[in-house]
This record gives structure tokens, C-alpha cells and sequence, in this order.
């Protein structure tokens, strides 16, 4: 079962994509900042991460650098999901970026896309 | 180091990641924030008629007409303002570069940050005229550094914590190299410095070997330069690229995540007399414009107490 990784401070959206994923498959784990987010990618080793930009501590983009300084999960495709503007400027290598409010089906289909066998 | 930040603004979408930029560094660091608005220039000398930048009107800018743009200022800018409830809004009328200047020596501001041309519009005094845009003959002559946003891609994307410096081995470079170095050292952040050798020279490309030659050599100049100066940086990097400069400055500053680029403002190199009178290096300005992170221009030492 192919491992996702949600990255985002708001729980709202956190069960909401929890739950998406889970319903199609995949299975989930979460973090609410980029500190947590590291520590979970490390230890889980996901297979995707969707990552918010804005959130307390340090933001999105941060989390990506030190991301991609580790060499297990520097290949790790990255979704980033934001209400910010420009938000699709933000991380130049993420894999997609998708803007809040999403449509759930087209977050799926960039999902189902990256993790195709 | 961000005690006071000046933000010059054309109060247009052009200048709203350069906003967003300047507000959140201001709320991170604490500093005291003016907007400052240039809201257009006198239809003659010293008419009392003005041309109003944003609406294009014929308008009398007295004390009533300033009131108003300070309110639609900030309108505009009334989220950003949530985050910074003290910052100060001013207006004046003017040549953009000529007020922004005059408003720099006055306030004695830190950090003056800038956002990008007004795009296509023709009319617009903001708009990019070579050989110098508002922005370009800002930085030429600020007494501080000036950080220039000009594209969404390098708006606020979390801090400042990855630093790169472009360094031509030139004086001016020395005074950039300092205030990349302080600026690393007070956010405790990494620095990167790189040069980009141009494998150009007059139309012909150099041989590789010659290529190869001048990449050690500027690896080895940069440690030698820079490497004993370091104090307060804990991780830092030396790198040399060949290629077109600005676009290896950019390349460059994207593969090391950076969050601002640090260049001279300057007009001649040390080494290269023939480009003496060179006005605002092309390097730089090429730069600042496809850069993805905001560029800080620096064109002399900082004052320091």
C-alpha cells in the first residue's frame, strides 16, 4: 500500500485529506508543522507528501530544502497545497501545487498520477 | 540589522509580493515599517497640477488628495497591515527615484525593499526604462541596501535563512560580501558564495581547459577572499559555475533553496578597467528580474552604531 504523508497546520484539512486518501487506498500519516513533518517523513519513509506552505514555525519551503538535503527522501514527490498566492512559485521542483479551496477529484487524479506503479 | 524598513511602493498589483515581503519582515524582525508612495509627478516643474500615477487623472495633490491615497493605500494593503498595526503610510509627489531617495536620507531606513516594474504599461513612470528603471537608480544611489522583488516566485515564502552571494571579486563586492556575511550571521542561516565564470568573451567561447582553469581559480580565490571572514557563520559554502552569470546566479540560488541573493551595485571591477562607467551591473539586473528570491543591491560598507 503506497504511503502518503499530509503536511498542514489546519486539522481541518489534515482529516479531510486523511480521509480522501484513505477511502482510495493509500495509506496516511500526518504532521501539523515542518519540524514534525521531517520527523515523519524519516520515520514512516512516504511515498508522496502534500505540504502546506504557511504554518507556525517554519514554512513549507523550509521543510522542502531539508527535504532534499536527505538522500532517502529527496525523490519524494511533493504536492504543495495553499491558499497562498503564487503559491505554484513557491517550491520550483514540487511535483504539482494545488490552491485551497481544491477539487478533490483533480487532487486524486495528480495523486493517482504520481503513484502509478 | 532591520530596524527600519522602507517599502516603495506604486501601491499596483506589481508591488504585492514585494508587500507581502516586506510586511512579514518586518512582523519577523520586529522593525519599524513606512509605506511610501510616489503618487505621481508634477505635469510641469513647478506646477501644482499633478499626474496621478494610478488613475491616470489631472489632479491638484493638496492635503486632501494626499488623506485620500493614504486611505486607498491602505485599503490595498489592509491584510498586511493586520500584521503590522504600527507601520506608517506617506505620499508624495515626485520622480518615483528622486522621492524614494529623499524619503531613504530622511528616514535613515535599514532596508529598502521594491517590487517589480508595472508590466506593460507604457504610461507609467514605474515602468522599466533603460538605462534606469526607479528601481535601478534607487539601488545605484540608496544609502542602504535595497531588496527588489520582482517576480511572484521570489515573494515571502517563510524567512530568511539561505543566503547567496555573487561575488565579481570586485571593492563593491567586498562591501555585498559584509552584509551577506552579517545578514547570515543574525539569522543564523547559511551562506553561499559563488562566482560564475563567463565562458564568453567578445561573441567567442573560451576552450574548456581555459574554462576549467578560471573555475579553480575562483573556487580558490573565493576561500581565500571570503574564508577567513566568516565570523558568526557556522555553514557556508564556496562555488564556481560557468555559463551565462546571471543565469548561473539564478540556477545557482535555486538549487541552494534560497531565500535572497546578495550582489554589488557597482560600475567597474577591479580587474576589468574596460568596463569602467558600466552603469548598474547587467549582471545584477538580469538578475533581479528571473531571480526566484528577492535580490538585495548593496552599494557601499554599512554604517555600523
Amino acid at each position: 500500500m503506497k504511503k502518503i504523508l499530509v503536511i498542514d497546520d489546519d486539522p481541518a484539512i489534515v482529516a479531510y485529506l486523511t480521509s480522501l486518501f484513505s477511502d482510495n487506498g493509500y495509506e496516511v500519516v500526518d504532521a501539523a508543522d515542518a519540524k514534525e513533518g521531517l520527523e515523519a517523513a524519516r520515520a514512516h519513509k512516504p511515498d508522496l507528501i502534500t505540504l502546506d506552505l504557511e504554518m507556525p514555525g517554519e514554512w513549507g519551503p523550509r521543510f522542502y530544502r531539508k527535504m532534499s538535503q536527505d538522500p532517502e527522501l529527496k525523490n519524494t514527490p511533493v504536492i504543495v497545497i495553499s491558499g497562498l498566492s503564487g503559491s505554484q512559485y513557491s517550491i520550483s521542483k514540487a511535483a504539482a501545487s494545488v490552491s485551497k479551496p481544491f477539487d478533490r477529484e483533480k487532487l486524486l487524479g495528480i495523486v493517482k498520477d504520481l503513484l502509478k506503479e | 540589522m532591520f530596524k527600519h524598513i522602507l517599502f516603495a511602493t506604486s501601491a499596483t498589483e506589481a508591488c504585492d509580493h514585494a508587500a507581502r515581503v516586506a510586511f512579514n519582515l518586518a512582523r519577523e524582525f520586529g522593525s519599524d515599517l513606512t509605506v511610501f508612495h510616489v503618487m505621481g509627478i508634477p505635469t510641469r516643474g513647478f506646477s501644482r497640477t499633478m499626474v496621478d500615477v494610478r488613475t491616470r487623472e489631472k489632479v491638484e495633490p493638496d492635503e486632501e488628495y494626499s488623506a485620500w491615497v493614504c486611505e486607498e493605500i491602505k485599503t490595498h494593503y489592509s491584510r498586511e497591515l493586520e500584521k503590522v498595526p504600527g507601520c506608517d503610510v506617506c505620499v508624495a509627489v515626485g520622480y518615483p527615484h528622486r522621492e524614494i531617495l529623499r524619503q531613504a536620507r530622511e528616514k535613515r531606513p535599514d532596508l529598502i525593499v521594491m517590487g517589480g516594474t508595472t508590466g506593460s504599461d507604457e504610461d507609467s513612470p514605474y515602468r522599466k526604462i533603460l538605462p534606469g528603471s526607479t528601481m535601478l537608480r534607487v539601488a545605484r544611489a540608496a544609502p542602504c541596501p535595497v531588496m527588489v522583488v520582482a517576480r511572484p516566485a521570489a515573494s515571502f515564502w517563510g524567512g530568511i535563512s539561505s543566503i547567496v552571494f555573487g561575488t565579481d571579486f570586485s571593492k563593491a563586492s567586498d562591501a555585498a560580501f559584509d552584509y551577506a556575511r552579517e545578514l547570515s550571521a543574525f539569522v543564523k542561516g547559511e551562506l553561499h558564495v559563488f562566482h560564475a565564470v563567463d565562458i564568453q568573451k567578445e561573441g567567442i567561447f573560451l576552450a574548456q581547459d581555459m574554462v576549467d582553469a578560471r573555475l579553480r581559480e575562483a573556487v580558490n580565490r573565493m576561500r581565500g577572499r571570503y574564508g577567513s571572514r566568516m565570523e558568526g557563520v557556522d555553514n557556508w559554502s564556496v562555488d564556481a559555475w560557468e555559463g551565462f552569470p546571471p543565469v548561473e546566479i539564478v540556477k545557482y540560488a535555486r538549487e541552494k533553496h534560497a531565500d535572497a541573493i546578495v550582489m554589488a551595485h557597482h560600475t567597474r571591477t577591479e580587474t576589468e578597467e574596460e568596463t569602467r562607467g558600466v552603469t548598474l551591473g547587467s549582471v545584477l539586473e538580469q538578475v533581479i528580474m528571473r531571480a526566484s528570491c528577492p535580490v538585495i543591491s548593496v552599494n557601499r560598507h554599512r554604517k555600523t552604531g
